[in-house]
């Protein structure tokens, strides 16, 4: 999963279809920044476990702070599985 | 972040609602900013004996309330808003609008001079009373769509039945409705991979069942007088502006207990109309995240500055460095 999976994956999660959304490396800003709260992050994850088979404890939602730093717990998450 | 603008943007201000409240919320600004604090005594004694007992217990060390039971987050919520918003006012922040979600619009209509503090005492002692008369029940917020949910609604419980209780943004629903109902919904819900979280919130606010309340309600409003808004109030009642002769309506205000929260409907006509930069007022940081999922928000013509933060702690720094942001934009 890349940042661009990462990317539309929340986009999907605010709804915003066709419209524009941020353009700019949103890599390092805090979710509350995005507009994603607990319950977003809550969707993003059962997302990822659907699309890309790696699934991640829900109460690992409280510690997430920036889509970094979820990238970084799903590529942990995926090298376990092997 | 601080955009150079050549114009500044006007203010409005964004006022929450059941869900924003936790414990010891703004309390650090009691005490020291004089406005906030005046304005607080002030509600309070018009309260009465009930709000002597709720100041203290707001105030108390550890705060000493069951703070989501109604009785305690609707006035808190509504007075803390009302008292930011003088604040802000005493410091020559004036808004161009006012938003307010569910009980946050009494604030932004305190504001606005609909009524004034002493008859909005009493509509929120009142609304406590008729509060307490309604079955119990809850609100539930999903990651969906209307549409997605719509599937999982049952229209047949009647007055008790699970509804739509507020539009907070494209994905983001609130459910209410009353026990057991709600409940199974929600069980409903989760087995089909729906993500969803309760809200705090012990009363099925904006449901049918909260007709109970409704009728009481009105006979308050109508023993006061009322005036049309002085500022542009967007309601969330209708999702549109709100015309004078709503604002003096009382089965208007009453009706606003039981009906959907048009929040995104709102929001989103408040900012196709112009930008704001827009201040949450009140408890918490929800509307400020929600608000940021707007267009007009994520491509940097509007800015949200939350007046809060999302705990107790810190919330003197906070506001005061929120004043501060807001007078550099228009000083």
């Amino acid at each position: 999963m890349t940042l661009e999976d990462l990317r539309r994956m929340l986009a999907d999660c605010a709804g915003e279809g066709d419209t524009v959304g941020i353009q700019d490396d949103i890599s390092d800003t805090p979710f509350t920044d995005l507009g994603y709260d607990s319950l977003a992050l809550l969707e993003t994850i059962a997302r990822i476990e659907r699309d890309f088979g790696v699934a991640l404890p829900e109460d690992l939602v409280a510690t997430l702070d920036t889509p970094r730093s979820l990238l970084a717990e799903v590529q942990k998450a995926s090298v376990s599985v092997d | 972040m601080s955009a150079h603008r050549a114009e500044p943007l006007p203010v409005a201000l964004l006022l929450p609602g059941q869900g924003a409240q936790h414990r010891g919320m703004a309390a650090e600004l009691y005490g020291q900013e004089a406005v906030f604090t005046a304005v607080l005594d002030e509600f309070f004694e018009y309260m009465g004996e009930e709000g002597c007992a709720l100041r203290d217990e707001w105030l108390a060390d550890p705060p000493d309330l069951v703070i989501d039971d109604a009785s305690r987050a609707q006035p808190l919520l509504f007075a803390t808003g009302y008292a930011l918003g003088r604040s802000l006012e005493s410091r020559g922040i004036r808004p161009a609008a006012l938003l307010g979600h569910s009980v946050g619009e009494l604030a932004a209509a305190a504001l606005a001079g609909v009524f004034g503090l002493r008859d909005a005492a009493m509509l929120m002692r009142e609304r406590t009373a008729a509060t307490v008369e309604v079955p119990a029940g809850g609100m539930l917020a999903a990651a969906a769509s209307v549409d997605e949910l719509r599937p999982y609604l049952d229209s047949d419980a009647g007055v008790n039945s699970v509804v739509v209780g507020a539009r907070n943004g494209p994905r983001q629903t609130v459910l209410a409705g009353a026990e057991p109902h709600l409940s199974s919904v929600e069980r409903l819900l989760r087995h089909h991979g729906v993500s969803c979280r309760r809200v705090a919130a012990r009363q099925p606010f904006h449901s049918p069942a909260m007709a109970h309340a409704v009728r009481r309600f009105e006979r308050a409003f109508s023993t006061i007088e009322m005036r049309p808004p002085s500022v542009p109030i967007w309601s969330t009642a209708t999702g549109a502006r709100l015309r004078g002769e709503q604002a003096t309506d009382p089965a208007f205000w009453a009706w606003q207990l039981a009906t959907p929260v048009q929040f995104w409907p709102a929001l989103d006509a408040m900012l196709t109309s112009r930008d704001f930069l827009l201040a949450e007022t009140g408890p918490g940081q929800g509307l400020s995240m929600l608000a940021r999922l707007h267009p007009r928000v994520r491509q940097g013509h509007c800015e949200v500055v939350p007046l809060l933060p999302s705990g107790a702690d810190g919330a003197l720094r906070t506001y005061r460095a929120a004043v501060t942001r807001m007078k550099q934009n228009n000083p």
